[in-house]
């Protein structure tokens, strides 16, 4: 009764949730009446309330409750996510180290005999399959046989999928059936993910061997290529974040990654269908065949090509069925003793003998991963990049090689603003997982920096194509228009992104962007100011801030939104020179000209900050100075028409008039647009030159 | 600045229109944002035939000459170039022939800088507002006014299928006396 009510009332919570009603949720998940009493479901309903208390803006207490969710439950890769997201997150090998190992344990056996679960539609782990099994796809029935001990773990989504029709959310699955006070047991993974949720199980997971694709291929066929999973197309699952399949997903990679969750979830499709959910959960075949793989996880190259698209519906499956594989290559790893041939038929694991040691390791191989993963996620979420790009090089060979790797590589070096690396890092992490969509917005900006219309609009094309509900598919086309100056149609599209996913904070952001080209600078705010509020961290809404207060000439301001965005990305040699910018603007020159210099030395190869700092000292008439820097921007860059712009207009202030005119003249013959060949020309005019060269002129 | 198209204009500097809209990238239409008004209108072709992008529909004038275009910025504004699509062989006696550009802080101090004839012509007109001055380049102005002083035929009325209005592109990165024109530059000066 007890378990029936609180269960009812994380599942309560969770629709609330997906509803976006905020304050019921909490109240369901935290009565008023009742102070003391426990957040349902363990790790999950920690999960939950974090994200509520993020999306309410009480940072203090959703970084508490997402400690909670990982102290409960130590593979909730998500919960750690938004600690690292909210910036609160302590190192992964804190977080993820072996001790943690034994607090795992216990749920697998209880889930192993707790086969009889109630086939309401619950998930569970394998015992639950069983009773879905009905219900699901064939291969569910093979999944159980082989399932039987294996635990599930965040099973939850299965079942529900199965009722997919309409789109329940699967969380409902989050029923478990052992009662609450195996917290972790049946924690079922939060079912608010990401699309990217998807991704990220596959990205990291290690890749198949495509022996093993094949096996797995066989029945369900949809491998979920973790980018594929949507979210639920309903929306049901609200967005942004990923959800807490992560956990799931996090023990399907570890361990099963390799073969589970290709196999597992094909969320393709547009039904929920359970099937793919429970497709993905590989069980049925995958149980055996991808436990086993996973045993062998370091050694098997997952086939991403094999994947499917992913669509939206599926993904909250596809974590499930993940953690389920997870789960059950955990087994299987136990049982094996870790290592499989692929296609051994592996008897159902059984191994109960062995299975406590089993499960140790395979805990420890998981937490292994989880460690290096959580700790590049932690430094790119820091914003120190170049560590995290070490960090994730510690990852053995096939595990880099995954969609969901690749893309953060990718993005760290967009961070880096090293443009060609990230554009190079993103292309092979589309090659490698089709159809993921998280970091492709990401991936569009790179593009849009590096002007390549025509690659930006194919990659607008086929993420529409993927799966036209996602806020990334339509940020992508919105910086396609952006890039051919058609500012009014790219800001619909994003604005059309907002509406797909008000949680998504880089629609915002973009959306301020294109109100700033617009010249429409308060509702420009306006959108930076909900991208702040949904993510406080990011730090390019700070600096859109500090843009447009530097258009409106607010100087005060715009140094004090500046500050923020290089509070928290110290790195950025671009934010450094706006800073350096708006300080100078408020005469504060030391200061400027200290931050430009930094910003010099931080990045080599961007010519920014040296231009500014000409600049600023022009402005302050060290024109020698000013020249020098000048001069070595040339050789930087000699195509420049403004670098020559700015030494004719030194030169002429020198009075060396010769001079100023060669370099107005080559400042001309680059080609400036119409009001810069205005102001040169004028410039030349007033040039106090004898007769004749007048004439030429 | 606009490219006038090969024979749009003859040996006597009288306009004749083009058929494509050539402007260059580095300009961008600026009204869409101001408001704009007629001296007169014949019901269903007024002001917003003018501004449709459609090219089958037009403001027709309905009043005494001269017929004016009004357009009002919220502030000011450097413009460039004004491009008008008329068409000859379609509106005949409607056709504007000579047109007189004004440009001021409201209508009690507008001044002409500029008139143009135009020699039956269809399509595009390109009309350069700058002076020979490169301090000219662009007029900065609250109010433009578009005058139709007389029409093709001495027809009394005139016919104006579209009017764009162009001006510079602010610089992207603020607060810069001049334009990145070069890939490094331009690709390391923004964050997005």
């Amino acid at each position: 009764m007890f378990l029936k009510m609180s269960l009812s009332r994380y599942l309560f919570a969770l629709s609330c949730f997906q509803m976006n009603l905020l304050r019921e949720a909490e109240a369901a998940l935290c009565p008023a009446n009742e102070p003391n009493s426990e957040v349902p479901n363990g790790a999950a309903g920690h999960y939950l309330l974090g994200l509520i208390y993020r999306y309410t803006s009480r940072r203090a207490f959703a970084i508490d409750h997402f400690m909670q969710a990982l102290a409960i439950d130590p593979l909730l890769w998500t919960a750690y996510e938004e600690l690292c997201v909210l910036g609160a997150a302590e190192e992964a090998n804190e977080c993820f180290n072996d001790a943690v190992a034994v607090r795992i344990q216990p749920q697998y056996f209880f889930e192993s005999s707790s086969q009889s679960m109630d086939g309401a539609s619950e998930d569970h782990s394998i015992p639950s399959s069983r009773t879905v099994g009905s219900q699901d796809s064939p291969k569910q029935s093979k999944q159980t046989h082989a399932t039987n001990n294996i635990p599930c773990y965040p099973q939850g989504v299965v079942t529900t999928s199965v009722q997919s029709a309409n789109c329940v959310p699967s969380n409902l699955s989050l029923y478990n059936t052992p009662p609450p006070l195996t917290q972790l047991s049946g924690i079922v993974p939060p079912p608010v993910y990401r699309n990217a949720y998807l991704n990220a199980l596959g990205g990291d997971g290690p890749s198949k061997p495509n022996a093993h694709a094949t096996i797995i291929q066989a029945p369900r066929r949809k491998f979920m290529d973790e980018g594929k999973l949507r979210k639920v197309s309903g929306r049901l699952f609200s967005g942004s974040d990923s959800g807490p399949r992560r956990s799931a997903r996090l023990s399907g990679d570890a361990m099963a990654n390799v073969n589970l969750h290709s196999s597992q979830t094909g969320a393709n499709g547009t039904n929920y269908s359970s099937t793919k959910f429970l497709g993905g959960f590989p069980s049925s075949k995958m149980g055996s065949t991808a436990l086993r793989s996973v045993s062998n996880r370091k050694g098997q190259q997952l086939s991403t090509e094999s994947f499917d698209e992913g669509r939206r519906q599926d993904t909250f499956d596809v974590p499930w069925s993940q953690a389920s594989a997870a789960a059950s290559s955990s087994l299987s790893v136990i049982s094996d003793g870790g290592n499989t041939e692929q296609d051994r038929g592996y008897p159902a694991n059984s191994g109960t003998s062995g299975h406590e040691s089993g499960v140790i390791n395979g805990a420890k191989e998981l937490l292994f991963l989880l460690r290096i993963l959580g700790e590049g996620y932690r430094l790119s979420s820091l914003y120190r990049c170049q560590d995290a790009l070490e960090i994730y090089l510690k990852l053995p060979q096939h595990q880099y090689n995954t969609g969901w790797v690749l893309s953060q590589v990718g993005r760290l070096y967009f961070e880096l603003v090293e443009y060609f690396e990230a554009d190079r890092f993103f292309d092979l992490a589309r090659r490698l997982s089709p159809c993921t969509l998280e970091g492709m917005d990401g991936y569009s900006t790179v593009l849009y920096h590096l002007k390549e219309e025509m690659k930006l609009s194919y990659l607008a094309q086929e993420l529409i194509s993927i799966d036209r509900l996602s806020p990334q598919a339509w940020c992508a086309m919105g910086n396609c228009y952006s890039l051919q100056r058609d500012h009014e149609t790219a800001l619909k599209n994003f604005q059309r992104a907002v509406q797909l996913d008000s949680r998504f904070a880089y629609a915002h952001t973009l959306c301020g962007h294109e109100y700033i080209a617009l010249e429409d600078y308060d509702n420009g705010i306006r959108c930076f100011h909900s991208a702040l509020q949904v993510n406080e961290r990011h730090y390019n809404s700070w600096y859109g801030l500090g843009i447009v207060f530097l258009r409106q000439e607010k100087f005060e301001f715009a140094a004090h939104n500046f500050h923020r965005a290089y509070h928290i990305n110290p790195r950025s040699s671009i934010i450094m020179s706006y800073l350096g910018m708006a300080l100078h603007s408020l005469k504060r020159n030391d200061e400027a000209l200290v931050l430009i210099d930094k910003a010099i030395i931080a990045d080599k190869k961007n010519p920014l900050p040296m231009y500014e700092k000409a600049s600023i000292l022009v402005n302050l008439e060290r024109y020698d100075e000013a020249l020098k820097v000048l001069k070595q921007l040339i050789e930087f860059s000699p195509r420049e028409s403004s670098v020559y712009a700015l030494m004719g207009k030194i030169y002429k202030i020198l009075n060396k008039h010769d001079k100023a005119m060669f370099y107005f003249g080559n400042a001309l013959d680059l080609r400036p647009p119409a009001a810069d060949v205005a102001i040169i020309k004028s410039a030349m005019e007033k040039l106090n030159l004898p007769d004749e060269l007048e004439d030429s002129l | 600045m606009a490219t006038e198209s090969d024979g749009e204009e003859d040996t006597t500097g009288k306009l004749s229109g083009s058929q494509n809209l050539a402007v260059d990238d580095d300009s961008r239409e600026m009204a869409k944002k101001a408001a704009w008004s007629v001296s007169s209108c014949k019901p269903g072709n007024g002001v917003p035939s003018l501004r449709d992008d459609n090219l089958e529909t037009y403001w027709q004038s309905d009043g005494a000459q001269p017929h004016l275009v009004n357009i009002q910025f919220q502030k000011k504004v450097k413009l460039h170039l004004l491009v008008l699509y008329v068409d000859y062989k379609l509106d005949e006696s409607y056709t504007p022939s000579k047109i007189s550009i004004r440009a001021g802080d409201g209508f009690h101090n507008m001044k002409e800088i500029k008139t143009v004839e135009l020699v039956k012509p269809v399509g595009w007109v390109h009309i350069s507002l700058s002076g020979t001055d490169p301090r000219d380049t662009f007029i900065h102005t609250f109010m433009l006014q578009i005058a139709v002083l007389s029409n093709h035929l001495n027809g009394r009325d005139t016919h104006i299928r579209q009017i764009k209005i162009y001006g510079p592109r602010p610089n992207p990165v603020p607060n810069q006396p001049f334009h990145f024109t070069s890939k490094e530059f331009i690709t390391y000066s923004t964050i997005r």
